[in-house]
């Protein structure tokens, strides 16, 4: 109990010696802190105007944010009453000590599979890297969603990484009927694929006949595109298909069972098989 | 011949691959007609002819009016051309096509 007094008596005496220089220490620490936030935002906004490498700007503006709360936490320490060349010290043995822990276990620590502005799939959700922090994962979707993925569930699940590859090999599929000409339908998927600006020159784009299904013939027309034209050319390529077959009188497949009436003589049952007499 | 040398010879005889699309018009300022493109000549051109075609049928929507005679603000000859400037044919009809011929 007369310890606990002690104790009690003690912080009131360092709070009558050194109370105020304590008090604007702290006041100096959290408006440093709010400013630190505030500057860094407007870096990165300014930032973003100049440049669109999202991975140059999260530098930049991640680095300022660092160097800016050391410099709080030193101006804060040595108003507090520390020596600054102490404060200063402990720093740089912490930073390195940070950094050292870091390049010596980088092989062990997971790392996401993706950067900033990189196009990604996890799961079900399809978008583009917003940011990244310790804990989730934010990601803008085509339709305009803002998606919070925590980190350890990414770790765990399949992800698919757009940026990973520049290019990307577009699908366009196209059944036609028994009836039609597979060659000349071959011949203007190639040729609209080939004309195509988007399309590269190797791989050569290459049209296959894939398969005789229950009721066309399965085409599948193969190009490779660059990473972010790969939606857009694909929905190019299937409505420039489209129009061309129709106007070349190639009739485009659809779902179809034919069913043939025979007439059967009446000493055969509804079986096919004879009656006896 | 190698297989390399062939599919050159199939690359420059066969299909003209173009490098960009613009959509190419007239309009009337004062007393003059003069031509001008969609993006500019000193833009980047579309990489994508569904997307130029797309552009030149609105341009039309939104400059035709009641009256036929060409006359201020009133755009004509609307058609897409390629890098090279020549006239492109309309992929839906594989034919040329140009909004408000006059």
């Amino acid at each position: 109990m007369e310890s606990e007094f002690v104790k009690l008596q003690r912080i009131g005496d360092i709070m009558s010696s050194h109370g105020r220089e304590l008090a604007f220490a702290l006041i100096f620490l959290i408006v440093g802190l709010y400013l630190s936030k505030f500057l860094t935002k407007y870096l990165r906004l300014g930032l973003s105007r100049i440049t669109n490498n999202l991975n140059l700007i999260s530098i930049i503006s991640n680095s300022f944010y660092i160097l800016f709360l050391l410099a709080v936490i030193m101006v804060a320490s040595t108003q507090a009453g520390f020596k600054a060349q102490i404060v200063f010290r402990f720093l740089m043995v912490a930073g390195l000590a940070a950094v050292g822990i870091l390049v010596l276990f980088r092989p062990y620590i997971p790392s996401l599979p993706y950067k900033v502005g990189n196009t990604i799939k996890v799961g079900d959700v399809l978008g583009k890297v917003e940011a990244t922090t310790f804990l989730n994962t934010r990601i803008k979707t085509f339709d305009g969603l803002t998606v919070f993925i925590p980190n350890r569930q990414i770790l765990d699940d399949i992800v698919i990484n757009y940026h990973f590859t520049g290019t990307r090999r577009v699908k366009v599929d196209v059944g036609i009927g028994y009836d039609q000409d597979i060659l000349k339908a071959k011949r203007i998927m190639e040729e609209i694929m080939l004309a195509d600006p988007r399309v590269k020159k190797t791989p050569r784009p290459v049209v296959y006949t894939m398969d005789l299904e229950d009721s066309w013939v399965k085409l599948g027309g193969r190009a490779w595109v660059d990473n972010p034209k790969f939606w857009i050319t694909r929905c190019d390529l299937i409505e420039k298909v489209k129009y061309r077959f129709d106007k070349e009188n190639i009739r485009i497949a659809f779902p179809q069972l034919d069913i043939h009436h025979y007439e059967l003589p009446e000493s055969f049952d509804l079986a096919g098989e004879e009656i006896p007499a | 011949m190698k297989i390399g040398q062939a599919l050159k010879v199939i690359d420059t005889g066969w299909i003209k691959k173009d490098k960009g699309y613009r959509v190419h018009y007239q309009r009337q300022t004062g007393n003059e007609v003069t031509t001008e493109y969609t993006p500019d000549l000193d833009d980047a051109p579309l990489d994508s002819d569904v997307a130029a075609w797309r552009t030149a049928w609105k341009l039309q929507q939104a400059t035709q009016t009641e009256n036929s005679e060409f006359g201020e603000g009133k755009m004509i000859n609307i058609y897409v051309v390629n890098d090279q400037g020549e006239q492109v044919k309309y992929y839906k009809t594989n034919e040329l096509k140009i909004y408000n011929k006059v």
